[in-house]
């Protein structure tokens, strides 16, 4: 080594010596920033591979007979991936002729995210089946064609990319639609049991790390599919009863119609029936179809004064409080004034002499006033708490409203109140709650807790949901004797409602509609609850007709409805007439 | 002494044995080395080719849970009442007359049965099969173990 050049060797050695020192040193800073970790770690975590969302299929919906309301099905996000577009015009010509979108929107898209070097544009969502399957199609069909094709006269589809994954799907449309509500594109539940078991349904979501290095694969999280739910609703039933509904609202004139169909003895809502519906695989024209303040499902959303129908808990009060009998006699002068309203019939006339029965077969709303003031005030409302008036029914959809049941004590509760809501006047109930209240009638004095889910399905198990009581507010002996007494009712009066063959007990009720200026209007609200055969009820059948124009009587336009209901369930539930089912049960 | 210069003789007399040795160890090391190395790339391909086999198969799963929901999507549909009701007519089938009923006694007849769907829920399996811990353990997650066992029992003593 010469020794002019010995301070070159020692450049070098420096050199050596000091920019490890700085690595190590630039080492050392990373670690001990944490921002730096952070940015250094993200960018390692960008290159290395991705995180992926893993959305568990939601929970299917079935019938009680396990047949499917609400399934999921495959739908697409259609794309392009901009690096591998050989031919855009063929991929817009595409894209246009078979999603219906318009030519320069696409290639607008294309041409934009290109210029901004983007690596994927996405054109469409929520791209059918069949859709796909064109696309797909006329991409290998391309292939085909122009294989040995080269340069500009080459046609192809390269390029085009498909996401699948899974949307809600209504098998039925819109049949039990005020049931089962919708999922929207986001997934989230709105109304029925849809919202109500939303969180079940949709399942847990897991954010997973999908490494590029296989070496690095790990055990995917376990994400069981959301839980599905079987429904006390009977397709078949629920079909019925919607097209005798929309047929008799259609016939009568009404703005509205609801029937509710109840299994008294388990509190399973067999169907419920409500105007309008919506085809729920086209949720979004829910804003053109429901006018607003009009409720989902009217038959738990839609409070109204239900009028005679309500008789029947008065008189079960009265009766099971002790303070009337069958036989109690009433003489009927057409007028009875309780706290300074003077309340008068239906028909503004004066019965004479009555029995309960006759009470309740005339539908007489001076003597229900006089059977409320004879219990008085604290035991009337005492009862009618108990039938869970004013409360809510504890049904398990979304949309369950309370009502409103005026108590005394209330700022607004004035001592006619108490004859007026003797006969449904000035409360405020929905169909269900009126239904679910009456059922105690037709089950021995019990009120089972309404619901529409009978099972759960979870992680390959069945947990059957059992029916509770969740108010006795009559005694059995009660029960039986109303439910005779309003059985005759129907009878001496040779009602519409009667079923051939079948011993059916109910009560009419035709309710004025209260206006800012008090019952001003000629239009009313009519109903009706029944339920049979009388010796061992299996339906209760509770019937709303909103304002019908062709009669504005209950006993005109929904006794009729009623027959009809039953003369259809008694086929769909496999009942044979009492006379044959008596025969059937001594063999 | 003797021994020693006798091999030194040797060896200066023939150098070419010493830097066949140390050519030969050199060698040996070489060899090691590849063999280590051939082993890792063996096993590292291997555990590469089987984690990229796992990751098809992780999302194959995904693919066939998707394409189960959507099948039975599809066969809802093709069950729904509206189409059952076509095909029925189409078959020739007629809504049944209420008066042309004839109920008749069928000796041990079920009335139909709520649907069940999957096997009622059990809180807990007794008895079931579990994969004995030897199975799944690391050879250092046991090692700690046994360690944790000679460990933690002294401390419990002293204190």
């Amino acid at each position: 080594m010469k020794p002019e050049h010995s301070w070159r060797y020692r450049l070098i050695g420096a050199l050596l010596l000091v920019v490890p020192v700085l690595i190590f040193f630039q080492l050392f800073r990373i670690q001990i920033s944490p921002e730096q970790r952070q940015r250094f770690q993200e960018q390692i975590n960008s290159i290395s591979g991705e995180t992926a969302d893993i959305v568990p299929p939601r929970g299917l919906i079935y019938d009680r007979n396990g047949e499917l309301l609400a399934g999921n099905q495959t739908v697409y996000e259609v794309g392009v991936e901009l690096a591998q577009v050989t031919d855009i015009d063929t991929i817009v010509l595409a894209l246009s002729s078979v999603l219906g979108e318009d030519q320069s929107k696409i290639s607008g898209l294309i041409r934009d995210g290109m210029a901004n070097n983007a690596i994927h544009v996405t054109i469409a969502n929520y791209v059918s089946q069949d859709q796909h399957d064109k696309l797909v199609g006329m991409q290998e069909e391309f292939d085909r064609l122009f294989q040995n094709v080269h340069g500009k006269a080459a046609r192809s589809l390269n390029g085009l990319s498909f996401q699948p994954f899974l949307q809600r799907t209504y098998p039925e449309k819109s049949q039990a639609s005020e049931i089962l509500g919708f999922v929207n594109r986001q997934g989230r539940g709105y109304f029925g049991v849809e919202e109500k078991y939303n969180d079940w349904l949709a399942g847990k979501s897991r954010q997973v790390w999908w490494p590029y290095d296989p070496v690095e694969a790990a055990r995917l999280p376990d994400v069981p599919e959301g839980t599905s739910l079987v429904l006390t609703i009977d397709r078949s039933i629920q079909a019925s009863m919607e097209d005798l509904i929309d047929q008799e609202v259609d016939k009568t004139g009404s703005d509205s119609g609801t029937i509710v169909v109840l299994d008294p003895k388990t509190g399973e809502v067999l169907a419920m029936a409500t105007t309008p519906r919506m085809d729920l695989n086209q949720y979004w024209l829910a804003e053109k179809i429901f006018s607003p303040g009009t409720p989902f499902n009217r038959a738990v959303s839609g409070t109204y004064e239900p009028g005679s129908v309500y008789k029947v808990l008065t008189m079960a009060a009265g009766l099971d409080s002790g303070a009337v009998t069958p036989d109690t006699e009433f003489l009927d002068r057409g007028v009875i004034e309780i706290g300074g309203t003077v309340i008068r019939n239906w028909n503004g006339g004066a019965w004479g002499p009555q029995d309960m029965q006759g009470c309740m077969q005339h539908s007489l709303n001076v003597c229900l006033a006089w059977v409320a003031k004879r219990m008085g005030p604290s035991t009337f409302y005492t009862y009618m708490q108990r039938f869970g008036i004013g409360h809510l029914s504890g049904v398990d959809m979304a949309g369950d409203v309370p009502g409103r049941l005026k108590l005394p004590g209330d700022s607004d509760w004035y001592e006619a109140d108490l004859g007026t809501n003797a006969f449904g006047q000035g409360v405020a109930a929905t169909p269900l709650q009126m239904a679910s209240a009456i059922s105690a009638v037709a089950n021995d004095g019990k009120i089972m807790a309404p619901h529409v889910v009978r099972s759960l399905i979870s992680k390959g198990y069945q947990k059957d949901i059992e029916p509770q009581v969740i108010s006795t507010p009559l005694t059995s002996k009660t029960a039986q004797t109303l439910s005779e007494l309003l059985a005759r009712s129907l009878e001496n009066e040779s009602s519409d409602a009667l079923v051939d063959g079948y011993r059916v007990a109910g009560k009419t009720g035709t309710a004025e509609i209260p206006t800012p200026f008090g019952y001003t209007s000629d239009l009313t609200n009519a109903s009706f609850v029944g339920w049979g055969p009388v010796d061992n009820p299996r339906f209760l059948v509770y019937i709303w007709l909103e304002k019908p124009r062709t009669s504005q009587w209950g006993s005109e336009v929904a006794a009729p409805v009623f027959r009809q209901a039953v003369e259809r369930l008694v086929l769909l539930m496999n009942i044979p007439p009492d006379n044959i089912r008596k025969q059937l049960l001594g063999q | 002494m003797e021994r020693v210069e006798r091999l030194s003789q040797a060896y200066s007399q023939a150098p070419w044995r010493k830097q066949l040795q140390f050519v030969g160890l050199f060698l040996l090391i070489m060899v090691f080395i590849a063999l280590i190395a051939s082993i890792y790339l063996n096993v590292s391909a291997r555990s590469g080719a089987v984690g990229r086999e796992i990751q098809d198969m992780q999302r194959e799963i995904l693919r066939n849970q998707r394409e189960i929901a959507h099948l039975k999507g599809q066969l809802g549909t093709i069950y729904s009442s509206t189409d059952m009701e076509r095909r029925a007519r189409a078959m020739g089938f007629q809504e049944r007359d209420p008066q042309d009923t004839l109920y008749i006694v069928v000796p041990d007849y079920m009335d139909r049965q709520p649907v069940v769907l999957a096997p009622s829920y059990q809180p807990e399996v007794i008895g079931a099969p579990v994969l004995p811990v030897e199975y799944t353990e690391s050879f250092f997650v046991w090692l700690q173990k046994q360690f944790n066992h000679v460990i933690f029992p002294l401390f419990k003593v002293q204190s």
